[in-house]
């Protein structure tokens, strides 16, 4: 590119050795059309270098006429033609590297915004943006700090990474707002470089970057050597650029996380609702077939007793198991409207008094070791400093439904213990514990065993009977008396469900 | 980067400015030299060109002086190298007359130079430092270009011919540049006046402004030919070296190139017999 101009320049010169050799000859100002070629194609370095070529060629020529003419209009002509077109390449490509300047700064600017744009990690992108910012800039080194407290803030830089200082320039220009401008760093006296001045001035200067919430980061840039008002103006430009396509870029990564944790939680709570109606479906399934086997008994010891006559025994026998399906009927029927009131929001209808525990756990003892013989039962007296205010015959179903519980997941038979005792880590609780050595619940099914409907499949317990409310009612109960239910549980070793009830002195 | 990692403090003040009180006994000794050298020279007392030699050994010493007070912000202990120099140039000014082998002295002006400036680290800022070959040979070639080109223009206007007081003298006065003109123009113009404005303005404010003062110093010099196509020529010649030395020193860091600069274009200018 520069070598047009410079072959044009020398045949100007020779012309003018050749034709003319007047300082005030008119072929002089050809030596401006290469100076101005030079400057168009390569700014000011070459229009001033070719301008300085043009005014040395022409000396040999201006200088002589002086001495020989004296100072003349013709020679001052002569002598002005020397520095005329090193003033023209200069002003020129002056007005040209501004021109591209504010190109090359547009272009700066689209790259910012299009590195910001998009998914991505905020890091990588920054590390991009202070490449290009470093470019456009003709930084030796830059950096981005991101984020409103140094200590916190995301760094980006080039050509390294750098440490921040709390108390430095970049830290000063984050936290008040300010700029921070130097025409020399290592001879400012209020930097303490460790590093005395060079030879070459370090330029620098400390942009916040602004944006409509505030200071969201800063632009640290140090140049080596000249740095020309338009590249200031440059820094600044792209300062307030980059503030606010950082806060666009930080704005969309927000937007983005927010749409994907939203996306998360529907996908959850389909799932969730699917398996809430799976368990409602297998629910209605399972409601059918507990209803039928007592209705069944029901009907078929009715009909015998309507069309038999049986004997007084024996008609007393069949009276005893309608009773005692009637009762599993009642009961299940009960565990219902619990749960159809639980599910409309209704409270539980509770008649609190005071409960004699060591009676109630004897009784239910008792019974269940009566009807399951394969289980080892064991009660722990909770003695006379335990006492409890409570609904009766809600805490009468709650320990029911932790022992069935507790049997049903013990298929082979095993220990099942139950204890009560102040509870040790709440203070004026009430902890009665019920305790297996059964099957266990896996730990992803913990989270979920006081739900409704829901039932922990095994293989081993496949077969056992059951509506999935048993451990849910224990929970409403529980949180009708201001107390909760918890479970420690392995599996192959165990559960330990644990039901916490406000003492007797609690007004609940 | 020190914007990060060094500390800042916003409101520290600047530090002092240089006392005046260190220029003034500097100037007055130079000019009080200078003058009794003068005078020596009308009243025709002592050897011959010895009041010449001593009014001329106290410029160059006081440029030298100068310089150095700049550079080094005139920090306690200045007085020292600036006797030392401000001596030494003085003492080679007057032995470069007394016989053919005399400008040789003045070879011995850029080693006290050095050696005084190596106890002051700060005048690595001003660019007292080695430079790369590479930067070393741009100056040394821009200036036998100029140094050429002077030629070529000398020849079409005084008709150019060689020193005739042969080659002594040209080496001679060869040796005046390496270690009074050359030297005391990189290091008082170069050196500590153009690092210090450039610290504080852009290049091209800085390089005109130390240009159009080495050029001031030029022009003021009773010593050079006063006629307006010497004074002109010399504007030219002297303002181009001024410029380029000004850029090889912000380009390279160091004052080697421009000195080397300066020297190719005078070793070509002490060709011309007038």
């Amino acid at each position: 590119m520069i070598a047009g101009p410079v072959a044009f320049l020398v045949a100007v010169a020779v012309a003018m050795a050749v034709t003319d050799q007047e300082p005030a000859s008119v072929l002089r100002h050809l030596y401006l059309v290469p100076t101005l070629w030079a400057a168009l194609a390569r700014g000011a370095v070459g229009g001033g270098s070719i301008g300085a070529v043009a005014g040395l060629l022409h000396a040999p020529v201006a200088l002589p006429a002086v001495e020989r003419a004296g100072l003349t209009s013709a020679t001052l002509d002569g002598l002005l033609s020397l520095g005329l077109p090193l003033v023209a390449g200069l002003l020129v490509g002056r007005l040209v590297d501004g021109s591209r300047a504010r190109a090359a700064r547009l272009a700066a600017v689209l790259a910012i915004q299009r590195g910001l744009d998009g998914a991505g990690a905020l890091d990588d992108k920054l590390l991009s943006v202070a490449g290009e910012l470093r470019a456009a800039l003709g930084a030796r080194r830059l950096a981005l700090l991101v984020g409103t407290d140094v200590r916190t803030a995301q760094i980006a830089s080039g050509p390294v990474g750098s440490l921040v200082d709390v108390g430095s320039a970049a830290a000063f220009a984050l936290a008040s707002g300010q700029r921070v401008s130097s025409l020399d760093l290592r001879a400012d006296p209020r930097v303490r470089a460790d590093e005395p001045p060079g030879p070459t001035p370090l330029r620098a200067l400390a942009l916040p970057l602004v944006s409509g919430v505030g200071v969201v980061g800063v632009l640290a840039v140090e140049w080596s050597g000249d740095l020309s008002r338009s590249t200031r103006a440059a820094a600044d430009e792209l300062a307030l650029h980059v503030g606010l396509a950082v806060e666009n870029a930080r704005l969309t990564l927000r937007q983005l996380r927010f749409a994907e944790e939203l996306a998360e939680k529907v996908a959850a709570a389909t799932a969730r609702l699917r398996e809430l109606d799976q368990a409602k479906s297998e629910f209605l399934s399972v409601v059918s077939h507990e209803l039928r086997t007592p209705l069944t008994a029901l009907q078929g010891f009715s009909e015998l007793l309507l069309r038999s006559a049986l004997p007084p025994d024996k008609a007393h026998r069949c009276l005893v198991y309608l009773h005692t399906e009637a009762c599993a009927l009642g009961r299940i029927v009960g565990e219902l409207l619990d749960l159809s009131r639980i599910e409309v929001g209704r409270p539980l209808e509770l008649r609190p008094e005071r409960v004699d525990l060591d009676e109630l756990m004897e009784r239910n003892v008792e019974l269940f070791a009566a009807e399951h013989r394969e289980h080892r039962f064991r009660w722990t007296p909770s003695g006379p400093a335990v006492t409890l205010r409570a609904d009766p015959d809600a805490l009468d179903r709650m320990v029911k439904n932790l022992l069935s519980n507790a049997v049903k997941y013990s298929p082979r038979g095993g220990q099942v213990s139950l204890s009560a005792c102040p509870a040790e880590d709440q203070p004026g609780m009430v902890e009665l514990a019920v305790e297996d050595d059964g099957v266990g619940i896996p730990p992803e099914q913990l989270p979920r065993i006081f739900d409704k409907y829901v039932r922990v499949p095994h293989p081993e317990t496949a077969t056992t009977r059951g509506l999935g409310l048993g451990l849910s009612l224990v929970k409403a109960l529980a949180e009708a008396h201001g107390g909760r239910v918890e479970v420690d549980s392995l599996p192959g070793k165990g559960s330990r469900f644990r039901l916490l009830l406000p003492g007797v002195d609690r007004d609940f | 980067m020190l914007l990060l990692s060094a500390p800042f403090e916003p409101r520290a003040a600047a530090p002092p400015r240089q006392p005046a009180g260190a220029y003034a006994p500097v100037v007055g000794a130079v000019a009080l030299v200078a003058a009794g050298g003068q005078g020596l020279e009308w009243l025709g007392a002592g050897p011959a060109g010895f009041g010449h030699a001593l009014a001329s050994g106290a410029i160059h010493g006081g440029w030298l002086a100068l310089g150095w007070l700049l550079a080094t912000g005139a920090a306690p202990g200045w007085s020292g190298p600036v006797l030392r120099l401000g001596g030494t140039m003085v003492v080679a000014s007057i032995v470069a007359r007394l016989g053919p082998l005399g400008p040789l002295a003045f070879l011995l002006v850029p080693m006290v130079l050095l050696g005084e400036a190596r106890r002051w680290p700060r005048l690595r800022a001003i660019g007292l430092g080695g430079a790369r070959p590479s930067h070393a040979l741009a100056g040394l070639t821009l200036g036998a270009f100029l140094g050429a080109h002077l030629l070529v223009t000398a020849s079409r206007t005084f008709g150019y011919r060689l020193q005739s007081s042969g080659l002594s003298a040209y080496l001679g006065a060869l040796a005046y540049d390496v270690g009074a003109n050359a030297l005391t123009a990189e290091w008082l113009f170069r050196g500590a006046v153009f690092s210090l404005l450039w610290r504080r303005v852009t290049f091209w404010p800085a390089a005109a402004l130390a240009t159009g003062l080495s050029l001031l110093r030029y022009l003021l010099d009773p010593a050079l030919p006063h006629a307006v196509e010497a004074r002109v020529g010399a504007v030219f010649y002297l303002g181009l070296v001024g410029l380029i030395a000004c850029a090889l020193r912000a380009w390279s860091g160091s004052l080697v190139p421009g000195y080397l600069a300066a020297l190719g274009f005078f070793a070509a200018y002490r060709t011309l017999a007038p």
